[in-house]
């Protein structure tokens, strides 16, 4: 999500908006829809985005534009263009090094370690909410370096999701600016990327390693068939939901993941009073969560 | 430790008799700071430090540093003690007086390193003891502050081979004291613990040095041996370790010693471990800053 920061004055209209039925209507409406619930204090974000849709429909009001999204002919596509707009994420290539230095130095091993005995030596990463794909081919980037170096006969399938149309085109183009690559080290911009314009573009080798899909994480139908997964991550995603949404998403990404298998939020989330089967874990500058296998001894003296 | 190499280590260590000594004002700013906070001894404290004519120097130059600075001068000893605060005075003087120990070694640990580790774990051991509701939680900082003295004694008796340890722990990622056993066959838990006999110190203080990589369910001071266990390896994982990448992945609710100190505190059960962490960062920004303050050569003579 684009930071965007409260000046006392845009408080006032953000209060205002607060008081505005219209407005709280459209609330509860994409909660229904997406899970996707904006509390009182980022209820000035939800007036930004509703607002720029309203001037492209040209509609006046809140309450107006309620009616746009319920009841005219096309009704549908303009959620989803609203939905769009929400979701629009911000984000650059090797965000959360601690996290990714925790993936290849720590996990890896590890899972290669336990699956060594399989006859397809294969790992498989869900990145949901994958915004305009940063994340998915960062991880992407990490497993062929990795493998290359230690893992010969092993293969990877990166599934990346978002609920964002536009952010799946995106992915898929793979056009980055120079925002998204500014942690890359200059021999990694050389290698994964040729110059178009002012633009860089990701080779096809690495888009070629990612799968992209549309896929609402309330989609409970859909959500099912998300499995089999060695890792998966969902950074800044649960925030837009509610108690009820976050619980139902992540005992999906638990049913999802193998036994032994790691879930990673972003940065500042935690599971606290959302879901206890994970185990939480630490690793040098990050934690994640582990689905224990069963019987799996952890912990003692270190 | 098998009791042949205890018998020669011991032996060591008596025939060397360059064995740093207990700087006086550890322990007689431990004694007066052991009081109930409501009546420590301001004048007295005030006197403590004036003893030291470098140490008092240090103490103002870093009250005026950058990171402290108020809106007066501090020029003497106790306006930095009313300006700054007990605790923090406190900070400062440990941090001004021990890493000169280590001052006679070119090789072994990075004074800067040693010390951003020692003052992390009794900073955060104290703020344990605190969330358990232990009352006088000056001896949990101090029990923090020491743990790891024997590494003071590796690096200035054992300097060849303790060089060696440093560079396989950091090539390896592993944990110092496990490298420790396998190259010298014996650990700082071990070194540190003489050099507590030699120093007189407080038995939970010395049971924490001895243990707290290896917690005993029946030991007298269990609740300090478990909580540096635990601040020592927080501070690992968030940046206030031994400057290198510890490959380990850490389940700290399922360890022994987390389990032992919510069976002695019920107000442990209450952490929530993954938050705890998120403000430790927090804290570990201002150990840095306090660290490299005093780390940072002067500029101008105080």
């Amino acid at each position: 999500m684009a930071a965007e920061t409260l000046t006392a004055q845009s408080r006032e209209a953000a209060d205002a908006d607060l008081r505005d039925p219209g407005l709280v209507k459209i609330r509860d409406l994409i909660y229904r829809i997406s899970g996707i619930y904006y509390q009182d204090a980022k209820f000035y974000l939800l007036a930004g985005r509703a607002r720029k849709r309203m001037s492209a429909v040209n509609s006046k009001t809140f309450a107006d534009y309620f009616d746009h999204l319920t009841t005219r002919p096309n009704r549908d596509a303009e959620m989803r263009n609203l939905l769009n707009e929400i979701t629009i994420g911000e984000t650059y290539f090797f965000r959360g090094k601690p996290q990714l230095e925790a993936l290849s130095k720590i996990i890896l091993p590890k899972l290669m370690g336990l699956k060594s005995k399989q006859a397809f030596k294969k790992i498989r990463i869900w990145s949901a909410g994958c915004s305009t794909g940063e994340e998915p081919y960062s991880l992407s980037i990490l497993l062929t370096e990795e493998f290359a170096l230690k893992g010969k006969d092993w293969t990877f399938e990166i599934v990346a999701t978002d609920l964002n149309d536009n952010s799946v085109c995106k992915c898929r183009e793979g056009l980055y600016g120079e925002y998204a690559v500014r942690n890359l080290s200059p021999q990694r911009r050389q290698k994964y990327f040729s110059p178009e314009g002012n633009y860089l573009r990701l080779k096809e080798r690495i888009r070629a390693s990612v799968k992209f899909e549309r896929l609402n994480l309330q989609d409970q139908s859909k959500m099912l068939f998300m499995k089999g997964f060695d890792m998966v991550f969902c950074c800044n995603v649960l925030i837009y939901f509610d108690g009820v949404a976050k619980k139902r998403t992540v005992e999906h990404f638990f049913n999802g993941l193998i036994p032994g298998g790691h879930f990673f939020l972003g940065e500042c989330e935690t599971l606290f009073g959302i879901f206890d089967q994970f185990r939480l874990v630490h690793f040098p500058g990050a934690t994640g969560y582990l689905k224990p296998a069963p019987g799996e001894e952890t912990g003692g003296a270190l | 430790m098998n009791p042949e190499t205890a018998n020669l280590l011991q032996r060591r260590v008596n025939e060397l008799h360059n064995l740093p000594a207990m700087p006086t004002v550890l322990r007689s700013l431990g004694e007066c700071l052991g009081a109930n906070p409501s009546d420590v001894n301001l004048e007295r404290i005030v006197e403590l430090i004036s003893y030291d004519k470098s140490l008092v120097a240090q103490c103002l130059r870093i009250a005026n540093s950058a990171m402290f600075r108020r809106r007066a001068e501090v020029d003497s000893i106790r306006s930095a003690v009313m300006a700054l605060g007990v605790s923090r005075i406190r900070d400062i003087v440990y941090s001004c007086a021990l890493p000169g120990l280590l001052a006679g070694s070119k090789d072994g640990m990075a004074p800067v390193v040693f010390w951003r580790h020692a003052l992390g774990t009794a900073l955060v051991s104290q703020h344990l003891a605190q969330r358990f509701e232990i009352e006088n939680c000056e001896k949990f900082y101090l029990a923090g502050l020491l743990h790891d003295i024997g590494i003071l004694v590796n690096s200035l008796l054992f300097r060849e081979e303790f060089q060696r340890v440093l560079q396989e722990a950091e090539a390896s990622e592993t944990p110092l004291f496990e490298v420790e056993a396998r190259i010298l066959g014996f650990t700082h838990c071990d070194t540190g613990t003489i050099l507590a006999g030699l120093w007189n110190l407080p038995a939970d203080v010395s049971a924490a040095i001895e243990r707290h990589h290896h917690p005993m369910a029946d030991h007298p001071n269990l609740e300090m041996i478990c909580t540096v266990y635990l601040a020592d390896l927080l501070c690992r994982l968030r940046n206030l370790g031994y400057g290198y990448y510890e490959a380990r992945e850490f389940d700290l609710a399922a360890a022994a010693p987390w389990r032992m100190l919510q069976e002695i505190h019920p107000a442990a059960a209450d952490i929530d471990l993954a938050r705890f962490t998120l403000e430790l960062d927090e804290h570990a920004v201002s150990v840095q800053e306090l660290v490299d303050s005093i780390f940072t050569p002067e500029k101008t003579p105080a």
